[in-house]
Order: structure tokens, then sequence, then C-alpha cells
């Protein structure tokens, strides 16, 4: 990479707000801007491949790609292929309620109305609830945003919805946040080969470093708007 | 001491025949514990019998059990098949795994498919295919089978026959041939594939009067004329008639994937939806085969939140259940309907992880328990 002077990172950019392409074809996105802040600390360009999500790993195991940052979920089967970061997103299944509500955790719920997003994982992580003893009815909506609206509104109490549609709602302005952890975690990560020791050191740095300067939080804001105060 | 201890291990032919025998005795319990050991560890009782319950009898899903080693996960899939109220399901039988070397056959893995899913009374639709490598050039792709290998396979196909009979009625002959891809990334043949039917079907029938062949599985596809990886599947069935295949197999296997369309999109030749199923059955009809059943052994929608072919989760579900309740009220000429597909050994990490009904870990997704309750007759209407 030094001898190149580029990091190449393999990306499929097709999934907004974190890689598309604008008018120009140019990518775009949280992970475009991530790729280069985490370039820059290294005194590197950044070299954005478009490569089929599905393709990404296998450009990684032939070496035709130094990384993937793609929104790209944490695989524990294949950790004995290729290196994982930490993760800067979570994108699992959050617990939402509105803004101003008092509710903490899901014992707070007993006897309200949670809305999902029929079919959604979501909605899988309530009827779960449901299962192990939960006392709460399941509202059930034909979109995310109708479900969102319904908590907006005040027709449910709560929402079970991915990080991603949350943080694309609150950008929006929606008055929502979410509550405790994630109940179906879903890690964004980023993924390095296997036998580059020096990368991956550098890497996990590099991000404690962009975390602690707050820029991953600028970030975000970039790309999803500002989270509610 | 050290005296004292050679004494107590004095040498083998030292020993007095009681002391040989005696350890003779303990070394063939070990080596019978081990065999059993290795042979049974990975079992668990087929419990009793069971029966589907549900509305629509020709309800199925295509399970992927082929990579699961683990009798008590292959049995609980099939469980929740059960449970879930499809009566049938699809399964891969690799011939590659069960033949590794000519004549030499290891069942073991099957006899726990089969036998389980019988048990849990499910009918099976068994798929083969997958070259080992002693049937195929050296280097050569594992869907690559040379015509003169077509026997060999089909003495795989008609073993399978024998060792099923009874447990086993339908047998597809090979995957998706009109792909180069599924054709051994070759240009795709449809006559050389109705010579495969040629030379398996009669094979079968001599090992199984009773086992129903069936052929087909096309990929729906639109490719164009002379396209490197494909052939439209409507023109590969005409020609699969004109090459005369009509007499080579009993039931037509149908792919029919939804992608971005309702299940009741009406069909179109340009176009790839649900319906499509009924331009196949068209060309059946037109070739004097509309005696026969056709069978779907492969379909359904995908939910990814960014593959280009997929819908959203609601439309999924209410697709699905509408594929079902299409086939039962509407398709007489069908005998069955399997989605792709019930569950994955493991997570794929891909948008094949949301074909699926129940996570890899058993967990039921939404449409899992929406089809329950359609099997159990608690859906009133589709709209």
């Amino acid at each position: 990479m030094q001898e190149r002077g580029s990091w190449r990172v393999g990306m499929d950019p097709s999934f907004p707000p974190f890689e598309t392409l604008d008018a120009q074809g140019a990518p775009i996105g949280y992970d475009v801007d991530l790729a280069r802040a985490i370039a820059s600390q290294w005194g590197l360009e950044v070299e954005i491949i478009s490569i089929g999500f599905d393709s990404l790993l296998d450009a990684l195991l032939v070496y035709r790609v130094d990384a993937v940052i793609s929104a790209f979920p944490f695989n524990a089967r294949m950790t004995k292929d290729v290196h994982y970061s930490s993760s800067y997103f979570e994108a699992g299944v959050r617990l939402v309620v509105d803004a101003d509500a008092a509710f903490e955790d899901m014992d707070d719920l007993t006897g309200r109305s949670i809305a999902v997003e029929w079919g959604s994982r979501g909605d899988a992580v309530a009827r779960r609830l449901q299962r192990a003893g939960a006392a709460f009815e399941r509202l059930t909506f034909q979109s995310p945003q109708e479900a969102i609206d319904a908590l907006v509104s005040g027709d449910s109490d709560a929402l079970l919805i991915d990080g991603v549609t949350l943080r694309l709602a609150q950008g929006e302005g929606k008055p929502i946040r979410p509550v405790g952890p994630a109940l179906d975690s879903d890690p964004y990560v980023i993924a390095v080969p296997i036998d580059a020791p020096a990368l991956q050191e550098a890497l996990h740095e590099v991000l404690e470093k962009l975390q602690q300067d707050g820029q991953l939080d600028i970030l975000n804001a970039r790309w999803f708007g500002q989270q509610p105060q | 001491m050290i005296h004292r201890i050679h004494n107590r291990f004095r040498p083998i032919a030292e020993w007095s025949p009681r002391g040989k025998k005696l350890i003779s005795l303990l070394l063939l319990c070990s080596v019978i514990a081990l065999i059993y050991r290795s042979n049974f560890r990975n079992w668990v009782p087929l419990g009793p019998q069971r029966v589907v319950e549900t509305i629509n009898p020709k309800m199925g899903v295509h399970t992927r059990l082929t990579d699961e080693p683990e009798a008590a996960k292959i049995k609980r899939s099939l469980e929740m098949v059960r449970e879930m109220g499809a009566p049938w399901i699809v399964e891969y039988f690799p011939w590659a795994y069960y033949e590794p070397r000519p004549g030499q056959y290891e069942w073991s893995h099957p006899d726990l498919v089969i036998n389980h899913a019988n048990r849990q009374g499910l009918t099976v639709i068994a798929r083969l295919g997958f070259v080992p490598e002693w049937a195929r050039p050296p280097d050569s792709h594992h869907l690559y089978l040379p015509a003169e290998n077509y026997e060999a396979f089909g003495r795989f196909a008609a073993a399978f026959a024998r060792r099923y009979q009874g447990k086993v009625r339908y047998l597809i002959v090979w995957n998706e041939p009109n792909l180069s891809l599924e054709w051994g990334f070759r240009p795709v043949d449809p006559e050389a594939y109705v010579e495969m039917l040629q030379v398996v079907y009669p094979m079968v029938k001599a090992a199984d009067q009773e086992m129903l062949v069936l052929a087909g599985a096309l990929a729906p596809t639109l490719d164009p004329p002379n396209s490197e990886w494909g052939m439209n599947d409507l023109v590969y069935l005409q020609r699969m008639y004109d090459a005369g295949a009509a007499n080579y197999f009993d039931i037509l296997a149908i792919h029919a994937y939804g992608w971005g369309f309702d299940a009741g999109e009406p069909a179109g030749e340009s176009v790839v939806n649900f319906r499509r199923s009924e331009l196949l059955r068209d060309i059946m009809v037109r070739n004097g085969d509309g005696d026969k059943t056709a069978m779907i052994t492969e379909g359904g929608w995908n939910d990814h939140p960014r593959w280009t072919k997929a819908v959203y989760p609601a439309q999924r579900i209410r697709n699905s259940l509408q594929a079902y309740e299409i086939a039962r009220a509407e398709w007489p000429w069908l005998e069955s309907i399997n989605l792709w597909v019930f569950r994955f050994p493991w997570d794929q990490k891909s948008y094949q992880d949301y074909y699926t009904f129940v996570s890899a870990d058993f967990e039921p997704k939404s449409i899992y328990l929406e089809i329950q309750m359609y099997a159990k007759g608690l859906y009133a209407s589709f709209e």
C-alpha cells in the first residue's frame, strides 16, 4: 500500500447513505468518507473499487482489494479467513421510543403497544419477545415509514426497527430515540486480509483515534443528519 | 523397587492363558465401543410417525440439508417444516458426496435425511447432480458431465432409486441445465440434456418402476439468443420436446421466482415472474404432454434490504401466501410448490439469507409464522 501510495477499498455503491454514486458516477457516502479519513491518517489516497456485495469477500481473499468497507456485517464464520475491525455502526434491531417518553427498557412497555414493519427483523424480534413472555401488543405495518409514523403520532408506544432506518428517520427530524442495546446485533465492520497484522493494528488505532476525535460522529451527522438532543 | 515393578509387568509371552483371554476381551470390547460410538454418536431417534396438517396439500419448501451434518438439526428442520404445514420437501443429494469412488456408495447422510423426512410425514423430491471427480475430466467444473458418463450418472440414480424404494418417489435429473454455470460452464445444449434423460430415465425405471422422474428445473431467464450465460427457458423447453424429451420424464420441474413482481402479475414472454410457470405449462400442452403434471421445485421472493431483485418483507409474505393459494386453487396441473429455501446450516451473509423461513439457529421468521397460520386456515383473504 505504501509503495503504491493508495489504499484499495472494495465497496458496492448501492446502499445510500453508506455508499452510492453521484450524478457524475463518483462514489459518495458515509463509507467513502470513512475510507478517506482512515487513508489520510496514513498519508494514502483511497482507490474505491466497485464490486457486487456478494463478491466483496472473494475480492479481499484474492487480494484484489486491501479492505472492504461497504456497510459490511460481521460474520463469525469468516473470522478464520479475514480480519474484522471493531464495529463503526450498529445496524441491529433497536427498541425506539418517542424522544420525550419516559420508557427506558422493555419492562416499561408491559401492557403497551410496539409498532413493527410486518415481516421485518424487528417483527421477528417482537414475536420472539412475546414468546418469551413479554406482554405488549404487536402492531404491524406494511412499511417501516408507517411504523415510525405510528410512534410519532402516538398510535403506538414504541417501535422495533433496524439501526439504519432509525438513523435515517432521526435525520429527517423524527423526534425518536433508541433505548437499551441492540436486541439483534448487526455490527458493520471493516474487513482486511487475515495475514496483514500491521494493517490490522493500524486500522484498530486509527478507528480509535477517529472515534476519540469525534470524526465518526461528524460523519454520522453528515450522512444521516443530526440526532435529536 | 525397580525389580518389583519389572516383575509386575512381565512380557506378554509370559502371561497366563487366563490373563491373555481377559486382555483380549477388554480389547474387543473397546473396539466394539469405538465402532458403536463412531456410527451412532450422530444419531437421534426418529420418533413417532407424524402427519402434516394443512389446508393446502400442495405446500412445500426446498430444504437445504446437504451441508447439515448434525442429525438433531436435520430432525429439527424437518419437524419445523411439518409444523409449518408443508407436506412436501425438495432436497439436493449430490452424486459426488455419495459415490466418491465408482461403485462405492456412502448412504449415511441421505439415510438420515430421508428417514427423518418420512417420519415427519413429508414427501421427498430428490434432486440429483454434482459430478464426482472420477466422472469428469481433470480440473473440470463439478457440474460438467461428459456424455460418455451419462451412464455412470444413471447407475448412481438407479442405485439411489433402489435404496430408497418406497421412501422416495420423485427424482429430479439435474438442475437448471439452461444455464452455462449449471452445465459445467459449457454452452447450454438442450439436445444433450435430452440425451442424458434418455440414458438415465430407463435405468431409474429399471431400478424402481414406481419412481417418477422430473426433468427441466429450468432457470427462468430472458437471455437473448446465443447468450454465453444461458438460454431462455421457454425456448429451451420447446427444444427439449423437439429432441424427443417427452418419453423420458414423468413430471416437469419448474422454477418460479417472482423477483420484484406480485404473485398475481400476469405472465408474459418478456417477463420473469411467478406466473411464467403458466407459459411452461402451455408448452407442455402444445406438445401433447398435457396429461403430465408439473411441480415447482424452487421459487419465491427475497426480502434482502439491498438486493436489486428483492421486495419488502411484507410483500414477500403476501406473495408467498398468494403463490401457495394460486397453486392450490388455480393450477390443477401442478402437484406441489416448493419455495426456496427453508433454512441454511449457517448464515450465508448474503442475499440468500433473505430467502429463508427460519434462521440457522431455528428462530422462525415472520414469514414462517404467517404461512403456518395460512396452513391452519386462519387467513380469510389475500388482498
